[in-house]
């Protein structure tokens, strides 16, 4: 009876991989990039922003060994797909002056309520979670940078 | 004579007048990109206090809700984040993200109605225009 059971679970994780992933396609040549257009940006919140954002707000995500193997191929497509939708650094040239403000208003939110980093990814990635020094750094660039378009 | 000294006391005056007007022309185009604008009509006011400010103010009891959007601070908030703010209140109607669907669905006329939509969505790009926002 628990060989069978197994056996069916070898079997769907097998099939599963069958699955297309649609992993979200990566790019390390972004010439809209906020942090290639924008070099006053401070070292610690380029560093942060790398560590803790761009693996899914830009296109220059690195992808994990188990991003190849369902189910989690399948979860890592969808937050990737997600978090490239809302903001994608990779194309922040592209966004008009109130885009840009409200991209920085939301970022600002998101670190303040503790809604990003994600929590399943700083799971994994641990030195990807944000303490309230480096919550700070990212706040107060972002109102700073926001003010500055309209200067 | 006199009429030479017509025409002296004409351009004299239209002189001043032409100063004046540039002046005041100049004065009030920067004042207009320099210092923040948060005006809300009557209309505007009553669809905010009905599905929105009941979460959205400083006494609210979601310390979430508040954080991200407090109508009683929206006065106090320089340009970029006044602008940040309002483009989000545009896109949050716009999607029919908020008020959220739990709220509407205990609450339902808290429901904003098309035409609702439409005030909250030109106000807040007036405002965004009237901040630097174009």
């Amino acid at each position: 009876m628990k060989k069978k059971f197994l056996y069916i679970v070898f079997v769907v994780f097998i099939l599963i991989q069958l699955i297309p992933g649609g992993l979200p396609k990566v790019s390390f040549d972004n010439p809209d990039d906020l942090i290639i257009n924008n070099k006053d940006i401070p070292e610690d919140v380029v560093t942060i922003l790398r560590n803790s954002c761009y693996d899914c707000h830009s296109n220059e995500s690195h992808y994990p060994w188990y991003a190849n193997i369902s189910p989690s191929s399948l979860l890592i497509a969808r937050d990737i797909n997600e978090g490239r939708a809302k903001l994608n650094f990779s194309n922040w040239e592209n966004l008009s002056k109130i885009e840009k403000a409200g991209a920085l208003d939301d970022i600002s939110d998101a670190i303040t309520v503790d809604e990003m980093p994600m929590a399943i990814y700083t799971l994994i990635h641990r030195n990807a979670a944000l303490n309230n020094d480096e919550k700070e750094v990212i706040i107060s660039w972002a109102n700073e940078f926001s003010e500055r378009l309209f200067e | 004579m006199k009429n030479l000294f017509l025409v002296f006391t004409i351009s004299a005056i239209s002189l001043t007048i032409l100063s004046f007007t540039i002046k005041n022309n100049s004065k009030a185009l920067s004042s207009n990109t320099d210092v923040t604008v948060y005006e809300v009509p009557a209309d505007v006011q009553e669809i905010i206090d009905n599905s929105c400010y009941g979460c959205h103010n400083t006494d609210s009891k979601s310390t979430k809700s508040k954080m991200k959007l407090n109508f009683d601070d929206m006065s106090n908030l320089k340009q970029g984040k006044l602008v940040g703010k309002l483009h989000r209140i545009y896109n949050a109607v716009n999607d029919v993200d908020m008020p959220p669907k739990k709220f509407i669905d205990k609450y339902p006329d808290k429901e904003l109605s098309a035409s609702d939509t439409e005030t909250l969505k030109s106000w807040a790009n007036n405002l965004m225009n009237k901040n630097g926002g174009l």
